[in-house]
């Protein structure tokens, strides 16, 4: 899996490069993850918020420690919980639906059709995946980072009667400018990592209806297990103390 | 696959290929030539390699041994299952075999209406695949497959699961565009009327190996013990023996 996924990952990248990118298609796949995940990020990404924000205020406020609680929760954030919910989120939502999508197509004989007819189905159907998963998934991911933030300024007045702007203090005192680097890195590489395993597993299954399921099962396991491998190992290359 | 835009008479040569599946042997070594304006047919029981010789004349599988020749890159091919692109309506899926040639619109819009208009699919240019009746989509998939003038046309099961009407139409048009165009045809069929009809020459395939080829008014009167069962749908003959 993990080499048909490297070898479509080269042939898209290459069709990007030579220009050979379908932007109508793209556009359309952009609006489709994007209309497919929104509610979702928002409602994971908004109770992710509130979560983090009572479990923190509660211990800091225990050690009078109210002001930190903004720039914890934002570090948490912005460095791990806002890729992790976007990429998590987009895996099941759009992830499925790709490897659901072309796998069907697989078994229809519509990628056979294609060949046929000598159009290049990474450049055709993964191409415009990827590029709308390139730009959508880091738009999710700071949106979900944004409604986290928001969800946990509500939640820390509300439990440690901490003010919004006390908070965002906090949160301006603790965030670099290269937690976002680190933010969209994240994001980018969530990106590849949903729509190169949902493409290869697609693109590499053969059978009947019973192997759709399959497919799409054995794609979010690989995507899932991915993003967390990856997440960790970004935190350790930039976080890492030396 | 040696592909030459030679200019000859033959279109398509099978030289004892040779294609497994894991332990199953699907082809055991057959040969056969197609000539230009000639339309084969492929006939013989479910599972003995008929669909997966098209599929290697499409480049879409290597055979094993043996040598696959075809001279012409213009291949179309009408699928068992028409498969047409689901997510684009009849236009589009028609476009999309037109893309390679970089066409204007206007030219791209004309070669589409003419194919459709063909198998009188003209008011259903902007429906989506899943809108069509299944003898529609099929017409569609037809379309599709000639709307580039191919040398090579290769239908794969082209009436199976289509009433006797639309297979009589369906017929028509490979009828109608054998006369029309100098194509060399493969036609793989179960379909009784399909094989009599359409062909122009007989190839009856068991286990892997052609066993008998002839004409279809040949092949109704063949004292062959394998051509008699098939044409005849017998039960009692050597085509099923170890089967049931």
């Amino acid at each position: 899996m993990i080499g048909q996924v490297i070898i479509i990952w080269f042939k898209a990248v290459t069709c990007m490069i030579q220009g050979k990118i379908d932007w109508r298609e793209a556009f359309r796949q952009c609006y489709l993850i994007g209309n497919q995940s929104f509610i979702i990020v928002s409602l994971t990404a908004l109770f992710v918020g509130f979560a983090m924000s009572l479990q923190i205020s509660r211990e800091l406020v225990a050690f009078g420690g109210d002001t930190a609680i903004g720039g914890v929760v934002s570090l948490a954030l912005v460095r791990e919980m806002g890729p992790i919910t976007a990429g998590v989120m987009l895996a099941g939502r759009v992830g499925s639906a790709i490897a659901a999508e072309l796998t069907t197509m697989m078994i229809t004989e519509q990628i056979d059709a294609l060949k046929v007819m000598r159009v290049d189905p990474i450049e055709f159907l993964v191409v415009p995946r990827y590029i709308a998963g390139l730009f959508m998934m880091p738009v999710l991911s700071v949106y979900a980072m944004t409604v986290g933030l928001v969800a946990s300024i509500w939640i820390a007045q509300l439990a440690a009667n901490l003010p919004p702007a006390t908070f965002l203090d906090s949160v301006k005192q603790t965030i670099l400018d290269r937690d976002f680097g680190v933010h969209f890195t994240k994001a980018i590489i969530n990106a590849t990592l949903v729509i190169m395993f949902s493409c290869a597993v697609g693109l590499n299954t053969r059978g009947g209806a019973e192997d759709v399921g399959l497919a799409t099962t054995r794609a979010i396991v690989w995507i899932m297990t991915t993003i967390f491998i990856f997440n960790y190992v970004v935190t350790s290359l930039t976080y890492a103390p030396r | 696959m040696a592909v030459s835009e030679q200019n000859n008479q033959t279109m398509i040569e099978i030289d004892r290929v040779q294609k497994a599946f894991g332990s199953h042997r699907v082809l055991k070594g057959i040969s056969f030539k197609v000539k230009a304006g000639e339309r084969l047919g492929l006939i013989g029981p479910s599972g003995c390699g008929k669909s997966t010789l098209l599929k290697m004349i499409t480049n879409l599988l290597m055979p094993d041994s043996g040598t696959v020749t075809v001279h012409s890159e213009d291949v179309g091919l009408v699928f068992q299952g028409s498969a047409l692109l689901n997510s684009l309506t009849v236009r589009e899926n028609l476009a999309l075999a037109l893309r390679r040639r970089k066409l204007s619109k206007k030219d791209e819009e004309s070669i589409i209406q003419e194919k459709l208009s063909f198998v009188g699919l003209s008011d259903f240019i902007n429906a989506y695949p899943t809108q069509l009746s299944g003898g529609q989509q099929k017409r569609t998939s037809f379309a599709r497959a000639i709307v580039n003038d191919p040398k090579i046309i290769l239908y794969d099961e082209p009436t199976t699961g289509l009433d006797p009407v639309m297979s009589t139409i369906i017929e028509d048009y490979m009828i109608k565009l054998g006369e029309e165009s100098n194509a060399a045809a493969i036609v793989v069929t179960h379909q009784y009327s399909t094989w009599t009809r359409t062909a122009e020459r007989i190839l009856l395939m068991h286990d892997g190996n052609a066993v008998w080829e002839g004409t279809p008014e040949e092949a109704l009167k063949s004292d062959n013990p394998y051509m008699r069962q098939f044409a005849h749908g017998y039960r009692e003959g050597p085509m099923l023996e170890g089967m049931i």
